[in-house]
């Protein structure tokens, strides 16, 4: 009776307490699982050119622990995957996975069928991520990792959209794990999203060739160079060197993966200049006819130390003739009449010291310190590009706005994602700005008089930017680099950059060239002028042939 | 007559058991058709993806830029 009890005791706690670990455990022992993976979305330049795709590969592998003679295993599928059978047999002895040893990737459909004939051997279909334009957009489009998350660049921002949706089935397996029949489908397979950017493949191209020949001649430490459509704040080229080669991760610098468009920050030096020239005009400190004493090229004062100019003295100029010229003192007055509260918020309007808020990771915001913190050193250095650190993505952003009649853009990168097939299933393109943040006639005047005389005028320091065919604005910046080790800056190291566009009376690009240390021994130079201002040129020459654009 | 009826009800079960082992066979037979051929498109889809690449990694701008400088250079 005791015994019987006891019986019935242990059946009702086996039922009614463990039921759900004992049904578990079995589901768990008589279930297998297959994993279905979907295709990474495309990613498109704005003419449909692939920048990246994934197509499905074959994977022939071998199982070492259920091969009993990988000698013999190894002779047999050398000649069908045509690989040494010594290096098949090494692999399948050395191996510390003993599930899985890769043995042939991207196998063609004869060798899969010839192979998994052999026991032990198996071939598995993978997605292989493929970057047909190379080094081209690498620096925008980044690469993913071998199990295809995104981890750099478009890749990493979009990875949600792009990586889509996996699922499993779900079979009952027999006691060796082989799937006897399906069971269910645990989620639905969902492919990636396709996303199409603004970049433009053969501008891309147009920017890089010409930056690099610069990049290679002056032996630089890296470049930069954007193209941007200032109507829309649409960025058709962005160049970063060194960049990288996305089918060669592993042995490329981790250091070059990045976008320094978007992620290296610097002191601007003069090409800011017509920026802070705008603030001021429309803070009404200044006038476009009024002369500015430069102080024959010393200017010394308590609260502020001495500023000197980058070659030779002046004495009066007009606003227009401190741009052309460049003068830092007669900037540094300007600043000083703006005052520290004006000078900041007219360079927060444009867009420093914050995110432009572009479609990449990583991006930084710069530098602008709160007008509080400033002192009598910052406003004097401030209007001529010290004191303040900018992305290139920044600068390009203040100069769209100027060539756009002062109305506000947001570079942006993305145009649209789209199913696949291949209907728009967003518009990424941002609103329309909203907004003038300086009059029009303010910009008009900075663009076509001030930064047209900076190319056309005797003294200007942009001559190397001279088109025949159109009439170019642009600025110059030679900045110095700050010391890491001592307070002051280098006097071997600059960034030199060049900001232009074309045609004057209506913009439809505007190029940043930004050149970080060119090599100064070389004897060829190293201001913005000499060094990046025929790469902008070139650039915009090149471009504006390509997109029709009518001459002047 | 019983007989013939016999006979005709053998022979209608022996039909009817012919046509489903018929229709049997090919349903089989079409499935496996039918497999065979998503393989196939598969395959080809795989193959179209690969020289869809292979195409765009000769005619994209950098790799014809690269091309021309090479054959400026040979003359």
């Amino acid at each position: 009776m005791v015994s019987f009890l006891a019986l019935g005791g242990r059946c009702f706690y086996l039922q009614y307490y463990r039921s759900r670990h004992y049904s578990e455990a079995s589901l768990i022992q008589q279930r297998s699982y297959r994993n279905l993976l979907p295709q990474r979305g495309v990613i498109l330049d704005c003419r449909g050119r692939v920048l990246a795709a994934s197509n499905k590969v074959q994977t022939i592998f071998a199982e070492p622990r259920v091969i009993k003679d990988a000698k013999e295993t190894s002779s047999a599928l050398a000649p069908i995957v045509d690989v040494g059978a010594h290096i098949i047999c090494q692999q399948i002895l050395e191996s510390n996975n003993p599930g899985f040893v890769r043995i042939k990737m991207d196998a063609n459909p004869g060798q899969c069928s010839a192979a998994s004939r052999i026991y032990g051997i198996g071939v598995q279909s993978d997605w292989q991520r493929h970057y047909p334009m190379g080094r081209l957009a690498a620096n925008v489009v980044g690469f993913t990792s071998h199990d295809n998350r995104g981890l750099e660049g478009i890749e990493l921002k979009y990875d949600k959209d792009l990586s889509g949706s996996p699922a499993r089935n779900i079979f009952f397996a027999d006691v060796y794990r082989r799937p006897i029949r399906a069971k269910q489908q645990d989620g639905i397979l969902t492919n990636g999203k396709g996303i199409i950017l603004t970049i433009d493949a053969t501008i891309q191209q147009f920017a890089r060739d010409e930056l690099i020949k610069q990049y290679e001649d002056y032996q630089a430490e890296s470049a930069v160079a954007i193209v941007a459509e200032p109507k829309t704040g649409a960025i058709l080229a962005m160049v970063s060197l060194p960049d990288f080669d996305p089918a060669d991760i592993r042995s490329t610098d981790p250091n070059n993966f990045r976008s320094r468009a978007i992620t290296d920050w610097y002191e601007p030096g003069s090409i800011i200049k017509p920026v802070v020239a705008a603030v001021a005009l429309e803070a009404g400190v200044v006038n476009k006819t009024e002369k500015i004493f430069c102080e024959n090229g010393n200017y010394y004062g308590r609260g502020f130390g001495r500023i000197g100019e980058y070659r030779r003295g002046f004495g009066d100029l007009t606003l227009r003739e401190i741009l052309i010229n460049s003068s830092n003192i007669g900037m540094a007055k300007i600043g000083q009449r703006l005052g520290k509260e004006r000078l900041h918020d007219g360079l927060k309007l444009f867009g420093f010291g914050g995110k432009t808020g572009i479609e990449l990771p990583g991006e930084i915001e710069g530098l602008l310190r709160p007008a509080n913190a400033w002192t009598g050193y910052s406003v004097t250095r401030i209007p001529y590009g010290q004191e303040i650190c900018v992305t290139s993505m920044q600068l390009i952003r203040a100069f769209c706005i100027l060539a756009n009649g002062g109305r506000l853009v947001r570079p942006f990168l993305i145009r649209a994602v789209v199913d696949n097939e291949g209907n728009i299933t967003e518009l990424k393109r941002p609103p329309p700005p909203v907004g003038y943040i300086i009059k029009n006639e303010t910009a008009k005047w900075i663009v076509n008089d001030a930064m047209t005389g900076v190319i056309n005028e005797v003294g200007g320091t942009g001559k190397r930017a001279q088109l025949e065919n159109w009439q170019v604005f642009g600025k110059s910046g030679t900045a110095n680099i700050a010391r890491s080790d001592a307070r002051g800056y280098s006097d071997e190291d600059y960034v030199a950059s060049f900001v232009a566009g074309a045609p004057v009376k209506d913009p439809a690009i505007v190029v940043l060239v930004s050149i970080r240390k060119p090599n100064r021994s070389l004897g060829k130079g190293y201001s913005g002028g000499v060094v990046a201002a025929p790469v902008a040129a070139k650039i915009i020459e090149r471009t504006l042939t390509y997109l029709d654009v009518p001459p002047d | 007559m019983s007989q013939f009826r016999f006979v005709f009800v053998i022979f209608c079960f022996t039909a009817v058991l012919v046509l489903a082992v018929y229709l049997r066979s090919a349903n089989n037979r079409i499935f496996y058709e039918l497999c065979a051929c998503n393989a196939e498109m598969s395959r080809l889809k795989q193959e179209l993806g690969t020289k869809q690449l292979l195409l765009e990694s000769m005619i994209n701008p950098a790799a014809l830029s690269q091309r021309v400088g090479e054959s400026n250079t040979e003359r």
